[in-house]
């Protein structure tokens, strides 16, 4: 639980996937020389995991020498570029221990054919990471769970110690393994390559390294409470149980979500709940199939409990859910959206089982009708199975950005700076995409002097669309900018952003722009 | 040749009608080291609004600007030091007329005016490059601005509210 709270405290600066602001040089711009560096500026602070130069002939160039300042990476160029078009492709981690990537284009001299870096996904690394996290979930939930199950439920019975012994053990494998994977999928790296050092320590310095290490302290209680003798298994066993919870909520899409003082107690208490019902299950279906002594008693503590944590688990998730997902249509639209639905038709499968088990053969089983407990226990099977399932579909979840990062992302603005001799502004449409928008601008002249116009005009126009300029007067809100609000922008592309400046009552100063307005 | 010549003629015609919506000078065309007369033709209001100030700047290198009085109109003007000083009639001017202002008038968008003032043009002036006259059209609260001046290289018909200009031809 400590751990738990200190991992929420250290990392509650977390927000979500970052997303790239602003960059220098523009995308697409064409420069006369090479610049003496570059710049990316994301929506957060982030911090580059592999920064590459593509020269025009395809060759890559590392770029390592770069400096931190806030939200902003500033990177050195360290030699003379020739012209033609050249790639700064970046890849950064955010704050949820995700890493993403992109890249830039910019030309010297003139544009070439641009070289050719599309990230391709590396389908072996995928695979192996969810496996290791499907194996990691089966270690932490039934081999924790079922330690927790057998110090707490089982009584005296000890069926299926065996299984939750090896499910920790595959856990205590999969844990480290995971947290090199990570670290391949931080560097954009091949499977090859699990055996560099430098793999391992980006995977520890991603968010995923928290999860990686209370999963481990986790799995080793669990571990030492099925040696132990009952009164000193019981604690560790609990510890065990809240390490699940606290390991999950270390990291992930629903521990990065906002607000944080709830997603991480809801992932908490998902995670916690999950284990307790899942971890039950084997022991208790051997338990009832060896018609072992006990069993009954076993059978009827976890019915007793499994309501409330149950309740619990399902309430938690269904507001992670909700966080996670904001819109029903993203349900549909987004690959998050659609795991969630196999996991929901999965989950409405496995409580039917649930619900037949506890009020309909549960009574009976205990009043030891044998042919029942037969059935119970092929039940409990089948539940098994449907719960390894359903760490399948969470599994997935790893390679998608859930619709509210997504929303965010797209909610980012899109700013540019324009200069000219007479006057410059810093412009900034908010949100960057078609659609309702507001605009930000800061007026100053040529030197970063003040710069007190009488008038500011906004003129946004695509020639290339049919679409007139929209011309808005901007007012003065008294924070120094100028703004024009309730102004729509309808189709997404390229626009030329014009801002009007009255200088003075005859002195009208016109700068523009090209501005890329997401759609 | 001749059909050439009345192509070039039509475009001119079509080009210039263009700006037959702006504020312009009734005389397109002065020699340096001359005395101007200038009509300054108002069209129509802002956006359909009626006319109630006409306020023009005087650019540097004019000199001894009278304004013409309007009836309906006040007339005042706004005096500064010039740049550098000029020679009138073997005496040096440094200050005089810089902005002039009708104002307090009602010209309805539907009917035309024009508004006179004369000026001289100082021998100073460049010869064969055009000289703007900045006017700022008040319409109660509205107002249009003439004022735009082409930057080097660009074309005087790409602007949105071009500056009434004259072009300056040499001393005769």
């Amino acid at each position: 639980m400590v751990i738990a709270f200190i991992v929420m405290a250290s990392t509650s600066q977390a927000l979500a996937h970052a997303a790239l602001i602003k960059t220098d040089p523009a995308d697409g711009a064409v420069l006369a020389q090479a610049p003496a560096r570059f710049s990316l500026t994301f929506s957060e602070p982030v911090s580059p995991l592999v920064l590459t130069l593509v020269r025009p002939d395809g060759t890559p160039v590392a770029l390592t020498s770069f400096r931190l300042s806030e939200q902003t990476v500033e990177i050195d160029n360290p030699r003379a570029l020739k012209s033609g078009t050249h790639v700064l492709s970046w890849r950064v981690i955010s704050a949820d221990g995700h890493p993403v990537g992109g890249s830039l284009l910019f030309s010297i001299g003139a544009p070439s054919e641009p070289p050719d870096v599309s990230e391709a996904i590396d389908w072996p690394l995928r695979s192996a990471i969810w496996i290791g996290k499907v194996l990691l979930y089966a270690g932490l939930f039934f081999g924790i769970g079922g330690a927790f199950a057998l110090a707490w439920l089982a009584g005296d019975g000890r069926a299926g110690q065996r299984f939750v012994a090896g499910a920790i053990l595959c856990g205590l494998v999969a844990a480290p393994l995971s947290l090199g994977l990570q670290g391949l999928d931080a560097l954009g790296a091949p499977l090859s390559h699990l055996a560099q050092p430098v793999v391992w320590r980006t995977g520890l310095g991603t968010s995923f390294g928290w999860t990686v290490l209370i999963a481990l302290i986790a799995l080793g209680l669990g571990l030492v409470s099925l040696a132990a003798p009952r009164a000193a298994a019981r604690p560790l066993a609990l510890a065990g149980l809240a390490g699940v919870g606290a390991a999950l909520a270390a990291s992930g899409h629903a521990s990065a979500a906002e607000p944080q003082w709830l997603t991480r107690p809801l992932v908490f208490v998902h995670g916690a709940g999950i284990a307790f019902w899942a971890g039950a299950l084997v022991p208790l279906g051997l338990a009832l199939k060896r018609q072992a002594a006990g069993a009954v008693e076993f059978l009827r503590r976890f019915s007793w409990a499994i309501l409330p944590v149950v309740a619990l688990l399902a309430a938690a998730g269904i507001v992670l859910a909700v966080i996670q997902v904001r819109t029903p249509s993203a349900l549909v639209d987004t690959a998050y959206g659609r795991l969630l639905l196999v996991k929901l038709a999965l989950l409405v499968f496995l409580f039917t089982l649930a619900a037949v088990n506890r009020w309909k053969l549960t009574a009976s089983a205990e009043a030891g009708a044998t042919e029942v407990q037969r059935r119970l226990t092929r039940s409990v099977g089948v539940e098994v199975l449907i719960v390894l399932a359903i760490f399948g579909v969470a599994a997935g979840w790893r390679f998608t950005p859930p619709p509210r990062a997504l929303a965010i992302a797209a909610a980012q603005p899109v700013s540019v700076h324009i200069h000219a001799l007479q006057a410059m502004a810093d412009l900034s449409i908010t949100p960057g995409h078609a659609g309702p928008v507001s605009v930000s601008m800061i007026i100053m002249t040529g030197d970063f002097g003040p710069l007190d116009a009488k008038e500011v005009t906004l003129v946004l126009s695509k020639r290339d669309s049919g679409i007139e300029p929209l011309k808005r007067a901007a007012t003065k809100p008294g924070d120094g900018s100028w703004r024009v609000g309730n102004l729509v922008i309808p189709v997404p592309g390229r626009w030329t952003v014009r801002i009007d400046i009255l200088v003075s009552d005859f002195d009208v100063v016109k700068i523009e722009a090209p501005i890329d307005i997401r759609p | 040749m001749n059909r050439y010549l009345l192509a070039a003629g039509a475009f001119l015609v079509l080009g210039t009608n263009a700006a037959f919506a702006h504020i312009t000078l009734e005389t397109q065309e002065a020699a340096v080291g001359s005395t101007y007369k200038a009509v300054l033709r108002v069209p129509h209001g802002c956006d359909g609004k009626a006319t109630t100030a006409v306020r023009v700047q005087i650019p540097e290198g004019v000199i001894a600007v009278k304004p013409m009085p309007k009836p309906g109109w006040t007339l005042q003007t706004k005096k500064g030091k010039y740049e550098k000083s000029y020679q009138l009639y073997g005496q040096a001017v440094a200050d005089g007329v810089k902005e002039i202002d009708w104002s307090g008038g009602n010209l309805p968008d539907e009917f035309y005016d024009e508004f006179v003032f004369r000026a001289t043009l100082t021998a100073d002036l460049p010869a064969g490059r055009k000289l703007y006259f900045p006017v700022v059209q008040e319409c109660g609260d509205a107002a249009a601005r003439w004022i735009e001046v082409p930057a080097a290289g660009q074309d005087e018909d790409a602007l949105e509210n071009p500056a009434p200009g004259i072009k300056l031809t040499p001393k005769k």
